[in-house]
């Protein structure tokens, strides 16, 4: 049984009374531990599968499995709890909550799991101090620069411990020496922690680095 | 959604057009049906019910009740007539649903690739009414009302009004207001907790469910009540075994304004229960902690500024406007000052000028931040408003009730027949009993009073000196100059002495006009003593009279002088017929009861006076003084116990003054609901402000929704944040309203005696009644953001999350 299988899956969007089909039946197994980079064109729906892998979105038809659990016949609830239990999101903006500091962002998804307050603050610390911001830890997202605040939502990526880290597009935003850095983050990460990542990027550089390379192309998902 | 284009709702017309003129049809038919039975009154709430499908079996009812009692003619009349309109509109509701319907374009097309593949198991389950939940909120709020009936009815209702001991009528006898409360709060927690479990079983609001429940199940009862309250004939069907609801509904003034209120009230617990029920389900299972919750909507509402509360309580105290232009003031001042010291820093060290004005921006207030501190200001002003009218008319109501029961007697015994004179023995009795703490005996009449300067229609009472006091406030309201003893020794009162020679002014030596029949002993007695006195000039011993201060002021009389009274009845008869009476009296004592009826009408004066006066043995009832004031009626009925019932009656003061006291009532719930409407606006701008919290925050609902937070969570945050303001505004507007209350007690807002018999504003601030509009506004506030939190729970993450 792999990790995350994905069967048949069928998605499409609305747009002025026309139904664009992104995802037509794809079908795709990762094992853990796995690093993968999805790449393709521009629109071509790497955000929208990527959405799908997370749960965050429901697909038209299909099957999603972790470890052999369905998750889509859970209901909004326990998906809710699933998925933060087991999944954590890296997106291209760095959308921490602006009226929190980086300490309590990093801790909110433990609060938000009801988890002991303590604990979870100790956590964020450990998570900012290992991403190299222990110095920031007061600061509120406005006065973080864009590495910094990038490098903060992968800390909060990572407070439950999840098994799947999925990342859109994590350094579209940042200059490329930033954004090595994150790359080295990832690396690090899926090396030291054993986190099954999916790293969805334009770039070919980082995408050629990782050991799985997937193409998303007519709506179907192949080898690259 | 763009999906919604592709549905279109297809019209037939015809079927339309037909529902339409059916519908027409059938109102008519239930106008023809009700101009023949004259019965409009009656049948308007039908007539509304018969919109909804009830009115057919209710209509049978009428029919088969007014069949039942021989009307004949009208009973047949109404069931076949209203019948045809009820058919009619059944048909027309039909036609209306077959006529509708929306087609959607999709079918029509071909199947799309993916036909056959599994289908997602969230569409598979999609399902929107839940029986379970219909039958929780219909017999929550049925089964609330039956409640309230029956546990009032049985709690109040051990004795019956004629005072014998009913024997369905249950062992308690509590006073109404003490048996509604614990009705009251049971069918409030029935309704709280069907409302709770229906909506933990559908995990939704339900609304279709509520409605249909509260239509269908909780107005039958409130509509049969009003048609009881309304209608002769089932008043006397059903009026004896309802009496005790009837009693407490009438206690406003209308009882039907009661029934609507009393529902009311069960609907808004329910909604409450329902509310709590969604949120706290919103996880998947029964959740109620809100701990993270409240954390950030605090941050997200930031209300705990020492400033901004202490600037608010400032405004709410010293009226609206000067506080306000006082602000206004000063803050263009500020920025004056800042403006002119940046540009003076910028001349000197431009970066260190740009972060000033960076820092001076950052002070602005947001727009969501000025709306929060307006919300919070408007329930403030509603609540403040709510606490000083409501205190300040509790204040008149307890001054006039003070003044109607110095005067007046809690509770009287009376007796059907003319001839009470087994009057001490009966007072013996009646002392007897628990909870009466005095009595007196009495006698009522109508009389003239005629001094030398005006003549006036006054009310005479004879009293007992000896126990009136126990009984009333009278000894303690005569004025510095007069005594009550006067009455037992009219032979202290000393005659006003004129201004020459010591002779007393009112002596006139000539005999009243009386034939000769008709001496008065009592007058022989004086003029006898008069003239074997010593002295001449000696005034006359006249029986003492106690006169009110309005009434001494127009008869222009003071203590001493003497007046004349003159019954209509008990004179000899004359050429004319009856000839009246008439013997003077010397003013003892003048009183001021604080009532201007009171002192203008009310003369007293010694019960074997009016006795012999009035030619009687007896008395006209005994005047009772009860321990408790709002037990009265209880009390005044174990008095009729104790009296054995017929031929003896007795009445409680609320009874004597029902019109004036249900009046006050009445005055104060209607304006406490106008003055409620302050708080449903303030209500509204929370609405708005948690709206435009709500987009502010789209973005960060999504994000907290990816970090795992269910949607009950997101409910909670926002219903915590406009809680918040509800609670900041309410706590505001009760230290507001109580600081100007005291302020009232205290320093006082004086008013012209003259107009109003009252010195100054008169405040009473009664602990339950002061926490009704902090709760009201509470529940209120919460219930307005039920909505905005509502949709803020419906932000998609990925709607919110896309990247621009």
């Amino acid at each position: 049984m792999s990790f995350l299988s994905i069967r048949d899956v069928w998605k499409s969007y609305f747009l002025h009374g026309k139904r664009i089909d992104v995802l037509r039946g794809v079908s795709l197994d990762i094992e853990r531990g796995e690093l993968v980079s999805l790449v393709g064109a521009s629109g071509a729906g790497k955000s929208t599968f990527l959405h799908v892998l997370g749960t965050l979105d429901a697909p038209a038809a299909g099957r999603v499995t972790f470890g052999g659990q369905d998750v889509l016949a859970m209901n909004d609830a326990q998906l809710a709890e699933f998925r933060n239990r087991t999944i954590g999101f890296v997106f291209q903006s760095h959308f921490l909550l602006p009226e929190f500091s980086a300490l309590e962002n990093v801790a909110m998804p433990a609060l938000a799991q009801r988890r002991d307050r303590a604990a979870s603050f100790k956590r964020a610390r450990e998570l900012l101090d290992r991403v190299g911001l222990s110095a920031r830890v007061d600061h509120r997202p406005g006065e973080l620069s864009g590495g910094e605040a990038q490098r903060v939502a992968l800390a909060r990526a990572l407070a439950l411990e999840p098994q799947l880290l999925l990342a859109d597009e994590p350094t579209g935003n940042l200059d490329p020496a930033t954004g090595e850095g994150i790359h080295a983050l990832l690396r690090e990460v899926n090396r030291d922690l054993g986190i099954t990542a999916v790293v969805v990027t334009h770039n070919e550089q980082l995408a050629q680095s990782l050991p799985r390379r997937l193409r998303l192309q007519a709506g179907k998902v192949t080898a690259a | 959604m763009a999906a919604e284009a592709h549905k279109q709702t297809a019209y037939a017309r015809g079927m339309l057009a037909a529902a339409g003129a059916l519908a027409l049809l059938g109102a008519g038919l239930f106008v023809l049906s009700l101009s023949r039975l004259d019965a409009w009154g009656f049948s308007l709430p039908l007539f509304l019910y018969g919109g909804v499908g009830w009115g057919a079996p209710l209509l049978a009812l009428s029919g088969l009740i007014t069949g039942l009692q021989g009307q004949d003619g009208a009973g047949a009349a109404v069931p076949g007539t209203a019948w045809l309109a009820m058919a009619c509109w059944a048909g027309a509701a039909a036609l209306l649903a077959l006529g509708t319907r929306r087609r959607s374009r999709v079918d029509a097309a071909a199947p799309s690739e993916a036909s056959g593949a599994p289908l997602h198991p969230r569409l598979a389950t999609y399902r929107d009414f839940y029986w379970s939940t219909l039958g929780a909120y219909g017999g929550g709020i049925l089964g609330a009302e039956l409640l309230l009936v029956l546990l009032q009815t049985w709690l109040a209702g051990a004795v019956n009004l004629a005072g014998a001991t009913v024997e369905d009528g249950g062992p308690f006898s509590l006073s109404p207001l003490a048996a509604f409360s614990v009705a009251g709060t049971a069918a409030a927690a029935l309704a709280l907790v069907a409302g709770f479990l229906g909506a933990v079983r559908s995990k939704r609001l339900s609304i279709p469910e509520l409605t249909l429940g509260l239509l269908y199940f909780g107005l039958p009862v409130p509509l049969l009540l009003t048609a009881v309250a309304m209608s002769p004939d089932l008043s006397l069907q059903f009026g004896y075994r309802l009496r005790e609801v009837m009693y407490l509904a009438s206690l406003i003034g209308r009882p039907e304004a009661s029934f609507w209120l009393a529902y009311a009230g069960l609907v808004l617990v329910m909604v409450l229960g329902i509310t709590c029920g969604f949120v706290a389900t919103g996880s998947g299972r029964v959740d109620l902690r809100a701990g993270t919750e409240l954390f950030i909507a605090g941050r997200h509402v930031n209300l705990l500024r020492p400033r901004f509360l202490l600037g608010t309580l400032c405004v709410l105290l010293f009226g609206i406007l000067p506080p306000l232009l006082l602000y206004a003031v000063l803050r263009a001042a500020e920025a004056a000052v800042e403006r002119t010291r940046i540009r003076a820093l910028g001349e000197k060290d431009p970066l260190a000028a740009s972060e000033a004005l960076h820092a001076w921006k950052l002070r602005e207030l947001t727009p969501t931040a000025m709306m929060t501190s307006l919300s919070v200001g408007g329930v403030g002003v509603g609540v403040m408003a709510l606490v000083i009218v409501l205190s300040v008319m509790s204040g008149f109501e307890l001054d006039l009730q003070k003044k109607i029961l110095g005067t007046n007697a809690h509770a009287v015994v009376m007796k059907y027949s003319e001839d009470f004179s087994e009057y001490p023995d009966v007072a013996k009795k009646v002392a007897g009993v628990a909870g009466v703490a005095g009595v007196t005996p009495f006698i009522l009449n109508e009389v003239m009073i005629s001094s030398e300067g005006n003549i006036a229609g006054t009310i005479i009472k004879g009293i007992d000196p000896v126990t009136i006091g126990s009984v009333s406030d009278l000894p303690s309201n005569i004025q510095p100059g007069g005594k009550l003893e006067w009455l037992t020794h009219p032979e202290q009162v000393a005659a006003r002495l004129s201004l020459k020679g010591g002779a007393a002014l009112d002596e006139k030596p000539a005999r009243p006009e009386q034939p000769a029949a008709a001496r008065d002993p009592v007058l022989d007695d004086a003029l006898v003593q008069l003239e074997r006195s010593p002295g001449a000039g000696k005034q006359a011993v006249l029986p003492g009279v106690l006169v009110g201060r309005e009434l001494a002021s127009s008869l222009k009389v003071v203590v001493g002088d003497r007046v004349n009274v003159v019954s209509p009845l008990g004179g000899e008869l004359g050429p004319q017929g009856p000839m009246p009476k008439s013997r003077p009296f010397r003013v003892a004592g003048i009183f001021y009861s604080g009532m201007y009826e009171y002192d203008s009408k009310m003369v007293y004066i010694r019960l074997e006076d009016a006795q012999s006066f009035f030619g009687v043995k007896g008395v006209t009832g005994l005047e009772l003084k009860v321990a408790d004031i709002d037990d009265a009626r209880r009390i005044s009925r174990t008095v009729l116990q104790a009296l054995d019932g017929y031929p003896y009656r007795t009445k409680d003061w609320g009874e004597m003054n029902k019109n004036l006291f249900s009046a006050l009532r009445l005055e104060k719930l209607v304006m406490g609901i106008i003055l409620s409407i302050i708080v449903v606006v303030a209500a509204g701008l929370i609405v708005a402000t948690v709206i435009m919290l709500v987009l502010e925050k789209r973005k960060e609902i999504a994000v907290l929704k990816a970090l795992g937070v269910p949607d009950g969570g997101i409910v909670k945050i926002f219903l915590a944040e406009g809680l918040q303001i509800g609670v900041a505004g309410s706590l505001l507007g009760l230290v507001s309203g109580l600081a100007w209350c005291l302020f009232i007690e205290r320093v006082g807002i004086k008013l012209d005696p003259e107009v109003y018999y009252i010195p100054s504003l008169p405040v009473k601030i009664e602990p339950l009644q002061t926490a009704v509009p902090v709760v009201i506004a509470i529940l209120v506030t919460f219930l307005a953001s039920v909505y905005p939190a509502l949709k803020a729970s419906r932000v998609e993450p990925v709607e919110g999350l896309k990247s621009e």
